[in-house]
C-alpha cells in the first residue's frame, strides 16, 4: 500500500485526495463522514416538521346531535356554533351549511318578503330567503345554489338522521348530500 | 474614565467634525455601528432626490417594530382565550399600552408602505441593473428585496391576527381558505397552518411564533444580506451612472484591462474595470456625510410614526366570534386589492368554474411575484439606464408596471372606500344601507 505523499511546503500545493490507493480510502471515508452529517440533519428536521403535524385534535365531533326534532320551529333555524340551516316544513327536515364555498365566510340568510319565484336548474320554486356572503358578495338561492358573486359551488347539504337511542336528530358533517334529500319524521 | 473603557467607549461612537482624511475614514472603519458602511461615499447616493430614503425608512421602521414587539411580547398572552383581554389591557391598563400597541400598528402599515415605495423607486431608477464595475450581481439582490416586500406583508399578516378578534378571525378564515384552494397541496398546507381544520388555539400559536420569531429573524437575515450585496455591487445604482458619466469626460482611452493571473493554473483571469468615481468632484467622507443623514432619517421615520401613533387610534373590533362573520369583513387597506381580486375573478366556462380564490388568491398574485422576481433578466435596457430615474431605453417597461401598480392602487381604493354591506359598490360618501347585527 501506498503512503500518503505529505504536504511538501517546496511544491506550493496541498496534496489531491485522488492521489494514490490510499486517498481513495480516504475520500470513502471522507464522503462517509458527510454522508452521516447530511443523514443526521435531515433525520432530524423531519422529526421536527413531523412533530408539527397533530396526531390528536382536539376538535368538535363532525357527527353531533341537535336536539329533538319537534325543538324546531317551522321554517328555519340558524344554529350558530355549528354554522348550519335547519329547514323544517311540517315533518320534513333537511340541513344547508352556512360556510361560504368561496372562501369560508358565515353566510346570512335574507328573508324573502313576500317570497319569490325564481327558476332554478330548469324549475320554477318558490323561495322564501336567500343567503348572502359579507365578505364578497356572493348570493345563494334558499336551497344553496349560487346565483351571483364569486362563488363557485352551491352551499353543502348534510345527511340528516334520527338518534336510535333518544331520537334527536344527528347531523354527519362528513355525508354531503345532493339537494334532493330530506329527512321525514 | 480608564484607557480600557476610553478603548471600547471609541468603538461606539464616531467623530462628528472629524479634522482630517485621516480621521473622517477612521470614524467609520474602526466603528462598531458603522464599519458596514464605505468610508467615501458618492453625494447622489446621499441625495433624497435619487433614493428618496426609503430602504433607510423601510429600516428603521423595522428596529422600531422590533423593540415595541418586544416590549408586547410581555403584555400579550398568545391563547384564543385570553389573547384579546390581554390585547384589551395593553390597550387600556397599561401605562402607555395604548401608544406602544399604536405605534407597533401604525409602524406595520408604514412598513408596507415604505417597502413597497422603495420597491417602485428602485424599479423607476434602474437599480437593478449592473453597471460597469466588475462582479455586480444586483438582480439578486433586487430578489431578495423582492423576498423581504413578501415577508413585511406576512409579517402584517400574521400579525393582524393575533388580537383574536373579529377582523383576526375572518383574515385567517379567508387567508387559510385562499391557500386551501391550491391545486394539490392546498389541504395540506391549511391543515399545517392552522395545525388541524379548525381556526382554533393550534392556529393562534403558530401564526404567534411565525410573526414573533421566524419572519423577523428571516427578515433579518435577508437585510443584512441585502446590505451586504449593496456594498458588493459597488454601492447603489447611482454610483455607476456617476462613473459613466465621469468616463465621458475623460479623454483618456478605455480604462478596462484584463489580467490573466501568471502562476494560477488553468484560465482563470481576473477582469478589472475601476467604478471608483473622481472623489473629489462626486464623493464626500462618510463621516460626518452618510451619518448625518442616517440620523435625520432615523429622527424623521421614528417622529412621523409617533405622530401617527397618537393622531390615530388603534381600532379592536369585537372579541372573534365564528359564528357571526362582520359585514362587510374587510383585510386591512393594503390587502384589500387581493380581496377585490378573489371576489372578481370567479371564472364560469359552462358548467366548469374556476374558484375566485385560486385565480385572485394563488394565480394572479403568483404571476406577479413570478414577474417581479424575473424582470431584471427580463429587462434589455442599455447600461446607461442604469441608476437613473426614467432611465433611456426604458419607457414602455415603466408605463407597464406603472400601469399596474395603479391597477393595485384602484383596487385598494375600491376596496378602501366604496364596498359596503355584502361587499356592494357604494361611492365614499354614499350612506350604507342599515342592517340588523344578527338576521
Amino acid at each position: 500500500m501506498k503512503t500518503t505523499n505529505p504536504p511538501s511546503p517546496e511544491s506550493g500545493h496541498l496534496p489531491r485526495h485522488d492521489e494514490g490507493q490510499g486517498q481513495s480510502r480516504r475520500t470513502f471515508l471522507d464522503r462517509l463522514g458527510l454522508a452521516a452529517l447530511l443523514a443526521a440533519i435531515g433525520g432530524q428536521a423531519t422529526m421536527m416538521l413531523r412533530a408539527l403535524v397533530p396526531n390528536v385534535l382536539y376538535e368538535p365531533p363532525r357527527r353531533f346531535k341537535i336536539g329533538a326534532p319537534d325543538q324546531f320551529p317551522e321554517g328555519v333555524t340558524f344554529l350558530e356554533g355549528e354554522r348550519l340551516f335547519i329547514f323544517r316544513e311540517q315533518q320534513v327536515f333537511h340541513a344547508i351549511s352556512a360556510v361560504c364555498t368561496h372562501l369560508g365566510c358565515t353566510v346570512k340568510m335574507i328573508q324573502l318578503n313576500p317570497p319569490q319565484h325564481v327558476e332554478i336548474r330548469g324549475e320554477t320554486r318558490e323561495e322564501k330567503q336567500e343567503f348572502h356572503c359579507p365578505c364578497h358578495g356572493s348570493k345563494y338561492r334558499g336551497e344553496g345554489t349560487p346565483y351571483a358573486g364569486p362563488a363557485p359551488v352551491p352551499l353543502a347539504w348534510y345527511l340528516l338522521e334520527l338518534a336510535a337511542d333518544d331520537g334527536q336528530i344527528v347531523v354527519n358533517l362528513t355525508e354531503p348530500v345532493n339537494q334532493d334529500f330530506r329527512l321525514t319524521v | 474614565m480608564p484607557a480600557a473603557a476610553k478603548a471600547i467607549w471609541k468603538k461606539l461612537v464616531w467623530t462628528w467634525k472629524p479634522e482630517s482624511e485621516f480621521e473622517a475614514g477612521d470614524s467609520i472603519v474602526k466603528n462598531l455601528l458603522l464599519h458596514w458602511f464605505p468610508s467615501k461615499v458618492t453625494l447622489e447616493s446621499v441625495s433624497f432626490r435619487y433614493s428618496l430614503w426609503l430602504g433607510t425608512a423601510s429600516a428603521v421602521l423595522f428596529a422600531i417594530l422590533t423593540l415595541t414587539g418586544i416590549v408586547l411580547m410581555f403584555l400579550y398572552v398568545p391563547s384564543i382565550e385570553r389573547a384579546y383581554a390581554s390585547v384589551k389591557d395593553i390597550e387600556y391598563a397599561v401605562a402607555f399600552g395604548w401608544f406602544l400597541r399604536g405605534l407597533h400598528r401604525i409602524g406595520a402599515h408604514l412598513m408596507v408602505f415604505v417597502v413597497f415605495v422603495h420597491m417602485i423607486r428602485v424599479f423607476l431608477t434602474g437599480g437593478y441593473k449592473n453597471g460597469v464595475a466588475a462582479g455586480q450581481n444586483r438582480p439578486l439582490n433586487w430578489i431578495i428585496g423582492v423576498v423581504l416586500l413578501l415577508c413585511t406583508l406576512l409579517l402584517s399578516f400574521t400579525g393582524y391576527l393575533l388580537p383574536w378578534d373579529q377582523l383576526a378571525f375572518w383574515a385567517i378564515t379567508v387567508g387559510t381558505n385562499i391557500a386551501l384552494a391550491a391545486p394539490l397541496v392546498g389541504e395540506q398546507t391549511r391543515f399545517l397552518l392552522l395545525g388541524g381544520n379548525e381556526i382554533a388555539q393550534g392556529a393562534l400559536i403558530r401564526f404567534y411564533v411565525l410573526h414573533c420569531f421566524v419572519l423577523p429573524t428571516a427578515v433579518l437575515m435577508l437585510f443584512a444580506w441585502h446590505m451586504w450585496r449593496i456594498r458588493k455591487d459597488g454601492g447603489l445604482a447611482c454610483v455607476d451612472k456617476v462613473a459613466l458619466q465621469q468616463k465621458k469626460e475623460k479623454t483618456q482611452p478605455v480604462k478596462s484591462k484584463t489580467y490573466s493571473l501568471l502562476g494560477i493554473a488553468g484560465t482563470r483571469t481576473v477582469h478589472v474595470e475601476t467604478a471608483l468615481v473622481d472623489e473629489d468632484r462626486y464623493a464626500t467622507n462618510s463621516s460626518p456625510f452618510l451619518t448625518q443623514r442616517l440620523l435625520v432619517a432615523i429622527l424623521a421615520t421614528t417622529v412621523l410614526a409617533a405622530l401617527f401613533a397618537i393622531g390615530i387610534e388603534a381600532p379592536l373590533e369585537e372579541a372573534a366570534n365564528p359564528a357571526v362573520t362582520s359585514n362587510p369583513a374587510k383585510a386591512p387597506w393594503y390587502f384589500l386589492w387581493l380581496q377585490e381580486l378573489v371576489a372578481d375573478t370567479t371564472l364560469r366556462f359552462g358548467d366548469f368554474t374556476l374558484n375566485g380564490a385560486l385565480v385572485g388568491g394563488i394565480i394572479l398574485p403568483g404571476i406577479l411575484a413570478g414577474l417581479l422576481l424575473m424582470w431584471p433578466y427580463l429587462d434589455g435596457s442599455p447600461v446607461t439606464a442604469t441608476g437613473v430615474w426614467f432611465g433611456p431605453g426604458r419607457l414602455r417597461q415603466n408605463l407597464v408596471f406603472l400601469f399596474v401598480i395603479l391597477l393595485i392602487v384602484i383596487l385598494t381604493i375600491v376596496g378602501t372606500f366604496m364596498r359596503g354591506p355584502y361587499w356592494v359598490l357604494y361611492w365614499p360618501w354614499e350612506a350604507w344601507e342599515l342592517l340588523p347585527r344578527h338576521f
